[in-house]
């Protein structure tokens, strides 16, 4: 038996001779293992309940094993046997039986035989009787013409066993009525639609209950805290102020809509310190623009996204978050800050921040950024992860600039340790709108900028 | 009343004078497809490839070959289980009729309906039911719509010995002949309906009964292609030039049994015997062999086609269960059927 | 706008389809010479010739395979049965080829089956049934029943436009006792249910001449709500009318002229009862006629089919639930 390498195996099934045919019995093999057989040439006869026939080998090549033993019965679809075909391909032209006893000839595929349905699984009873999915429930009992019978009556009182029906129940939880309490006009004291919903029109929504008279249904409430036997611990305070109110809701609904990440990169610091002694301005104004720079050459991160509205936009406006001391945070904008210089940034940035601290800020003057930094770098905190300022899709964190001690490769690739002012930028990214790599990528633009500035 | 008019059983010379050379060989090509992919068909079910029953007409191919070769473009058609090279002639290709007896998606009722239950209602044919002869009436209302409208039409359907007996053959005899509908009724003799032989299906020869409503009826010798082709020929120029109906009563044998389960011990050795000499494929091809047409390549052609057929239709997917209950109701305008192909000659030069 | 009969609104609509649409045939037996066994296409053959009012040999199957047959070669056949009783001898035809053809072929056969049913006039068990539910469990065939006149114009301008078999129950019972304001010229009345009367109590779910039943029986009934809801179309069955009304109403009263067994009602109440749980204050209840054939005499007819005083006492006895 050879085994070339496209050797592959055909199965050989009992086939369903008839629609109600679910088994066959072999009754003969023509072949042996080992034996090589032609395509359509009978392989084994079988018997059913409505005929005996030959089976045709589906096939050209060599029996590999015979599965069912002479005088055994299958169901339909049972392998029987198995062909090897291979090599130099099985089909051989035939000639078509112009006037012979209706053998079936032309001869099948030299490639093994596919399809979606192969052999075996083919051979199943003809008319799929699958049953029936789901249907309606069956109707209740229909009524006789003559007189309606709608069962018996409810039994009201007594031992207090009551049933209500569906649309009873559902209006009754929604308005929580307790319904052993409602008197019922229907067949036998039943508790009617019309009754339910009598109380329901009778009681007053918005006005607290009076104590002896309201529906009053005991729900599971969590036990307070357990008091401690030492007396509470001493403490100022009370409510949240307005405006602390309102930046914790801010940003936890920034935290709830967008699905926010954090990217950091680190950047060498040594030109951009050295330009800002030349200059006079703060490292925040070099980091700004930057990040501006940047933008050009990732526009989406400068973007809204405000539920499935998406806007890009072509100006940064750009927000600078000042920390307001106990009181909280804000975040002026910068409008038009692609048009400014470094210096222009410089100066325009200090004067939204001195504005900010004197409560001198208008409502125009927080509106429309675009793209947001902070900067609480001047404690020593070196990493955070910012919250993304809605509907922007990131925000900028710069922290402290610390020294360390870094590799640095000459021109000629050889590795030193030198000591360069470093700091870590953190960018937080709404991942609905954009992915990880662009993030990288941005940053990375950003420390290009900063690490070419001229010093 | 019209009187009933037996004619001959028309031979060769008859034949001859409609039909090019060309034509002729469409017509044993027609037979040789037919009984090929029935055949292939056959080997496909017995490898159990083929969902539920097999039927062919193994041995009475000229009836529909032959009748099938007289329709025009624009003419409709019934067609039955055993006359798959109506379908082929009309222009249905070997890959889809493989699909649909495999109950594949690329078959032409998509999976939803087996074996020959099918017309390519693009091709002018419509598929039949089960329930026999029911097309005989949908025959019957398509001639009265190219009556009414005064269109040179006609409609032919095909039905067998058996379905006579069920009420739909007379209303559509009857209507058919009081209306003088241009339609082509052919009677499929082939002795047997299952098992039932002739004598019990009917008291009276079924030709005879064109007469009982008022138009002509022929017998014709079922297993001559050409003398099938030129009683249809003959048929369909008595329908267009409104005389009414004929009914072709085609006398042949059915060679296999009535589906692939059945072995039809129920047929005498003897009869099975005497009608293999009369195989419709073997005359045509003596025909052709006697004007020096090369029979094996014609043969080897048709297995080619056969063999690239079967791969195609090998290779599709099965319907998509998700599609099941869709196509219950047409949701968009109503297309009537299309024209078919109507490869004889006599219509290329742009015949009625 | 001109008040007709359900009866002349059924011409009317015949008419005005032969008028406008060249491809609309009329096939019936006695429907061209003689006008119809109920006058509905009186004067027709005068106006559209023989051929458009086609005088059929009497063949039930006949009709219907010759009218599939025209209607895939580009005709619109609307065909008569002269009483609805007589579908069962084209039943073969009408839901095994025309019903079954767009499924299995992709053919559409657009023709109209119009159905003159219903009893109370001593017609006996042949010329008195109601047999849409056979169609309903065919598939393929759509099933309409108009209750007033607008409507049995308006639904047999859709049917013939619709491009599927339709099956349009015309009750006999209303020919003559049904008026309205009937609008002119073509139009359509969707397949979906009507709101017939409005109500909160308790609806009446009904078609046919089942509607003139319950709107009768529930007008003054002990001062309560009562909706009546005509269905108009079988199939499509307009779920979410049915639904709605439930919702609303909660106890709900279904009346089949039909035989009880697996009529329209019976469907209906299976969608309630799945659907329209939530919204149930009492037991689904069905009148319908018993599962007898019907009866010849007048009073065995009466007993038979549901009357007003019997849909009365079903909606008294459910109110008081």
């Amino acid at each position: 038996m050879s085994s070339s390498p496209t050797e592959t195996l055909i199965d050989v099934t009992m086939p369903q001779m008839g629609v109600s045919v679910a088994e066959g019995t072999v009754v003969a093999w023509r072949v042996e293992p080992g034996d090589r057989i032609e395509a359509d040439a009978t392989i084994c006869e079988i018997s059913t309940d409505k005929i005996d026939t030959e089976v045709p080998a589906p096939a050209t090549g060599v029996v590999t094993e015979i599965l069912v033993p002479i005088g055994q019965t299958v169901e339909v679809g049972t392998v029987m046997a198995r062909i090897a075909v291979g090599g130099e391909g099985g089909s051989r032209p035939e000639p078509l039986d112009g006037g012979g006893a209706g053998a079936p000839s032309g001869g099948p595929q030299a490639q093994p035989l596919d399809g979606g349905d192969a052999g075996p699984a083919a051979a199943e009873p003809s008319s799929p009787s699958a049953p029936p999915t789901s249907r309606p429930a069956p109707a209740p009992t229909p009524a006789t013409p003559a007189a309606p019978d709608l069962g018996a009556a409810e039994q009201a009182g007594g031992n207090g066993h009551r049933r209500y029906s569906p649309v009873v129940q559902r209006i009754a939880a929604e308005h929580g009525i307790d319904l052993s309490q409602v008197p019922g006009t229907g067949r036998g004291g039943r508790v009617r639609k019309q009754d339910v919903l009598a109380i329901v029109e009778s009681t007053p929504v918005e006005e607290p209950p009076l104590h002896i008279e309201s529906p009053y249904r005991p729900e599971p409430v969590p036990p307070p805290a357990p008091a401690s036997a030492a007396a509470p611990i001493p403490g100022t305070g009370g409510e949240l102020s307005r405006i602390r109110r309102q930046i914790g809701e801010h940003m936890k609904r920034s935290l709830e809509t967008a699905a926010t990440c954090t990217t950091w990169i680190e950047v060498d610091m040594s030109r951009v310190q050295a330009a800002r002694a030349r200059l006079g301005v703060t490292a925040l104004a070099f980091v700004a623009r930057a990040s501006i720079d940047a933008i050009r050459e990732h526009p989406a991160m400068n973007a809204w996204l405000e539920g499935e509205n998406y806007t890009l936009h072509s100006d940064v406006n750009l927000g600078i978050a000042v920390s307001l001391g106990n009181e909280g945070l804000i975040v002026p904008v910068v409008p038009r800050a692609h048009e400014l210089s470094v210096e222009g940034l410089a100066a325009r940035i200090k004067d939204i921040a001195r504005r900010a601290r004197s409560r001198q800020l208008t409502p125009d003057d927080v509106h429309g950024g675009t793209f947001t930094i902070t900067n609480p770098g001047q404690y020593g905190s070196i990493m955070a992860t910012p919250i993304i300022n809605l509907p922007q899709v990131a925000i900028l964190d710069f922290e402290a600039v610390v020294k360390r001690a870094v590799v640095v490769t000459d021109a000629d690739g050889n590795d030193s340790i030198a000591i360069r002012p470093m700091t870590i930028l953190g960018l937080s990214w709404d991942h609905r709108a954009l992915d990880g790599a662009l993030a990288a990528q941005f940053l990375a633009t950003v420390r290009r900028n900063l690490e070419s500035v001229t010093p | 009343m019209a009187t009933h008019t037996a004619e001959p059983a028309a031979g060769g010379a008859a034949g001859v004078e409609h039909l090019t050379n060309e034509d002729r060989i469409w017509l044993l090509r027609a037979m040789l497809l037919m009984r090929g992919l029935e055949e292939r068909a056959m080997s496909l079910y017995r490898q159990g490839r083929v969902p539920g029953s097999f039927y062919d007409g193994y041995g009475q191919e000229a009836v529909s070959a032959g009748a099938a070769f007289a329709m025009g473009p624009r003419d409709r058609l019934c067609i039955l289980h055993r006359d798959l090279a109506a379908h082929l002639i009309r222009g249905v290709t070997p890959s889809r009729i493989l699909s649909q007896y495999m109950g594949r998606a690329a078959g032409i009722t998509r999976g939803r309906d087996g074996n020959v239950h099918f017309g390519d209602r693009n091709l002018g044919c419509v598929g039949m039911v089960s329930m026999l002869p029911d097309m005989m009436l949908v025959a019957t209302g398509m001639a009265m719509a190219f009556k009414l409208r005064g269109e040179r039409r006609c409609a032919m359907t095909w039905f067998g010995d058996g379905s006579t007996s069920r009420g739909d053959f007379h209303e559509a005899m009857n209507w058919a002949g009081v209306q003088k509908l241009p339609v082509v009724f052919v009677l499929e003799n082939n002795q047997y309906a299952y098992s039932t032989p002739l004598d019990k299906q009917f008291a009276v020869d079924p030709v005879e009964r064109a007469a009982a409503y008022g138009f002509v009826g022929v017998t014709v010798d079922g297993n001559d292609a050409e003398a099938m082709f030129d009683a249809a020929r003959a048929a369909r120029e008595r329908a267009l030039n409104g005389d009414g109906p004929t009914l072709i009563e085609a006398v042949t044998m059915r060679m296999h049994g009535h589906a692939a389960h059945d072995d039809m011990k129920y047929v005498p050795k003897e009869q099975v015997e005497e009608w293999r000499k009369r195989d419709p494929i073997e005359r045509q091809e003596a025909r052709l062999r006697a004007i020096g047409v090369d029979i094996d390549a014609l043969r080897a052609s048709v297995k080619a086609e056969i063999d690239a057929a079967a791969e195609e239709a090998l290779a599709g997917p099965m319907p998509d269960p998700a599609t099941a209950v869709e196509g219950v109701f047409c949701e968009r305008e109503a297309e009537p059927l299309g024209d078919g192909q109507a490869p004889w000659s006599g219509f290329s030069g742009g015949g009625a | 706008m001109p008040t007709l009969t359900y009866l002349q609104a059924i011409s009317s609509a015949l008419r005005d389809e032969l008028r406008a649409d060249e491809r609309v045939l009329l096939m019936g037996e006695d429907i061209g010479v003689f006008g119809g066994a109920f006058k509905v296409t009186d004067g027709f053959i005068e106006e559209f010739g023989p051929d458009r009012v086609m005088d059929t040999p009497l063949a039930e199957s006949g009709i219907i395979g010759t009218a599939v047959g025209a209607a895939v070669v580009g005709m619109r056949p609307v065909c008569e049965m002269q009483f609805s009783d007589f579908i069962s001898c084209g039943f073969d035809q009408l839901v095994n080829v025309a019903g079954k053809m767009h499924y299995r072929q992709g053919l559409a056969v657009p023709i109209t089956v119009r159905l003159p049913s219903g009893g109370g006039f001593s017609g006996g068990p042949f010329h008195s049934q109601n047999p849409e539910a056979w169609f309903m469990h065919s598939p393929g065939i759509k099933v309409v029943a108009p209750s007033t006149a607008e409507d049995a114009k308006g639904l047999l301008h859709a049917a013939i436009h619709d491009p599927n078999p339709v099956c349009y129950m015309e009750h006999k019972h209303l020919y003559r006792r049904v008026k309205g304001e009937v609008p002119s010229g073509v139009f359509e009345t969707p397949f979906t249910a009507r709101v017939a009367r409005s109500g909160s109590d308790l609806v009446v779910i009904a078609y046919g001449a089942m509607v003139p039943v319950a709107l009768e029986a529930t007008e003054d009934l002990d001062g309560a709500s009562v909706e009546v809801l005509d269905l108009r179309s079988l199939v499509p069955l307009d779920e979410e009318a049915i639904l709605d009304s439930v919702e609303r109403c909660s106890k709900v009263v279904i009346l089949d002229e039909a035989n009880a067994t697996c009529a329209a009602g019976a469907q209906v109440a299976a969608l309630i009862a799945e659907k329209g749980f939530e919204s149930l204050d009492g037991p689904v209840v069905r009148v319908a006629t018993p599962d007898v054939p019907i009866p010849f005499s007048p009073p065995l007819e009466q007993a038979v089919l549901p009357g007003v005083d019997r849909v009365k006492e079903a909606c008294r006895e459910l109110l008081a639930y």
